[in-house]
């Protein structure tokens, strides 16, 4: 065969073989859209495109049904938590044109609760005051991560009625669903490590050191979802998601791609889906729009995306997992609640 | 000749002497003055107040503006002013120190100050504290004695230079 003619077959067959990669894939994200289309809400900050300012959004898993819950063209809103009986959300309101600092955030502003939907917002103290709040099991109460410790607030008296040591925690305190712990960025033998916390006894184990945070409880209380950017990369590095038991024994990666910084890991309320942003910038970007929110299928795990070569030497035996990519957003949330609103 | 020489060198010394007079006095007062960092910030702020030579600085100064940390350095204690500090050496936690303390009060810090610029291992610091630095400061810290020693960490809110 003319030698020209063999380059041109190979050519052609590897464009045909990636265009048959990238449908399969597509159809396999269809597949995941579908899957998840009708489990619940999603709520999460993002500027709105008529005032510009953050508002409270809320989706369908699939990015279907957006709509803004605040609309506040003179404040800014962040940070949003639904109950865990999906009726009532918490999240941060900021003076207009505050910049929402990815780490300063839950000082910054005023506490806020209200419906699900958004409707009957009430502010909970003054500015500033109970940061870093964080819903009991059975949403009376909320526990404040605050300079003199972890306080735990009653949201009918509005009084606090118990205080821990905060033993190093620093930032982004979340209550277990079971009651027993807390977890949080705490200063141990180094800063920025995940640690998790007894909430009856104030006993404190680390869970993962390093340049680890924003970390959350998955469904069974007895495992922690969190970012870390690990040591050894190629300079700066880049944030993956990763997930651990509570007494931090084996860890391993949920979702890394080199690249990205991926922030704002959550579980959905049966466990099976993470939640995640995917953002070039550190930090998650808070401060300037957000970034991507995505779903993949925790069964997926661990998964890689994009060419990452290093990742992929680290990781031999990672997938590449069908990751669904909605709107540009920051801490997004999942309930199964149907959460009333209007369609 | 000789005396005509002498009378225009007075007369042109005079005609100068407005000009002279400031940059002597100037001169003079830079001698006798020493800087001993007192400010009305550092006499009044925190529990506690000191002069102390700053002994070592563990670890680099991370300057990220995506990050705020607290970095322990070890200070010489040379002088207490106010509080009592028994230890001839103290640890103490400066905020952000890659920044001059005139720019570092933030929005997580909005209360610390001074008119050092660099820290340099060797200057004198007059600083006011407070202790332990846990019960004034929530944000990372980098304390590379953790472990080794067991003295308290200070949180240093107002760090002036002192000349030596």
């Amino acid at each position: 065969m003319n030698p020209t003619r063999v380059l041109w077959l190979a050519a052609a067959t590897g464009v045909l073989s990636a265009c048959m990669a990238f449908g399969a894939q597509d159809q396999r994200i269809g597949q995941l859209a579908k899957e998840v289309a009708g489990k619940g809400w999603i709520v999460y900050a993002a500027r709105s495109a008529e005032n510009e300012t953050w508002d409270l959004f809320v989706m369908r898993p699939d990015g279907a049904q957006r709509r803004n819950i605040t609309n506040t063209p003179d404040q800014e809103e962040g940070g949003p938590r639904f109950s865990p009986d999906g009726k009532r959300l918490l999240y941060r309101r900021f003076p207009k044109g505050t910049v929402i600092h990815h780490d300063l955030w839950g000082f910054q502003g005023n506490l806020v609760i209200a419906a699900a939907d958004g409707t009957n917002p009430v502010e909970i103290g003054a500015n500033r005051e109970h940061p870093w709040a964080s819903w009991s099991p059975d949403g009376k109460q909320i526990a404040c991560l605050t300079l003199k410790g972890i306080q735990v607030l009653d949201l009918e008296t509005k009084k606090i009625v118990r205080q821990l040591p905060r033993k190093g925690i620093y930032q982004q305190l979340f209550w277990s669903p079971d009651g027993q712990w807390f977890c949080g960025v705490a200063n141990a033998r180094i800063m920025w490590t995940v640690v998790r916390m007894d909430a009856a006894t104030g006993a404190l184990n680390v869970v993962h050191e390093f340049q680890s945070c924003t970390p959350d409880w998955f469904p069974d209380s007895q495992h922690i979802i969190f970012p870390s950017r690990p040591a050894g990369q190629k300079g700066y590095g880049f944030t993956q998601l990763w997930m651990s038991d509570g007494e931090g024994k084996e860890p391993t990666m949920i979702y890394g791609e080199d690249g990205y910084h991926i922030y704002g890991g959550a579980l959905s309320p049966d466990g099976k889906y993470v939640l995640f942003t995917r953002c070039r910038d550190d930090g998650g970007g808070s401060e300037k729009s957000g970034a991507p929110i995505c779903i993949m299928r925790l069964s997926d795990a661990p998964a890689i995306g994009g060419p990452s070569p290093a990742l992929r030497r680290l990781h031999p035996g990672a997938k590449d997992a069908p990751v669904l990519e909605l709107v540009d957003g920051w801490e997004a949330h999942w309930t199964y609640a149907e959460i009333g609103v209007k369609e | 000749m000789k005396a005509t020489l002498v009378r225009r060198c007075i007369r042109h010394s005079l005609k100068a002497a407005p000009l002279l007079w400031p940059v002597l006095l100037l001169m003079v007062s830079c001698a006798r003055h020493v800087d001993t960092g007192e400010d009305a910030n550092v006499t009044s702020r925190g529990s506690f107040e000191v002069t102390a030579r700053l002994e070592e600085i563990r670890g680099n100064l991370i300057d990220d503006p995506m990050y705020d940390y607290a970095h322990v350095m070890k200070y010489e204690v040379l002088r207490v002013h106010r509080g009592q500090i028994p230890e001839d050496t103290m640890y103490v936690g400066h905020y952000n120190p890659a920044k001059p303390r005139d720019r570092v009060a933030d929005a997580r810090v909005p209360e610390i100050g001074g008119n050092v610029r660099r820290f340099r291992v060797g200057d004198l610091h007059r600083m006011a504290l407070e202790v332990p630095i846990d019960e004034h400061y929530m944000g990372g810290i980098i304390n590379k004695y953790f472990g080794e020693i067991e003295d308290p960490v200070y949180w240093a809110i107002w760090t002036n230079k002192v000349a030596q």
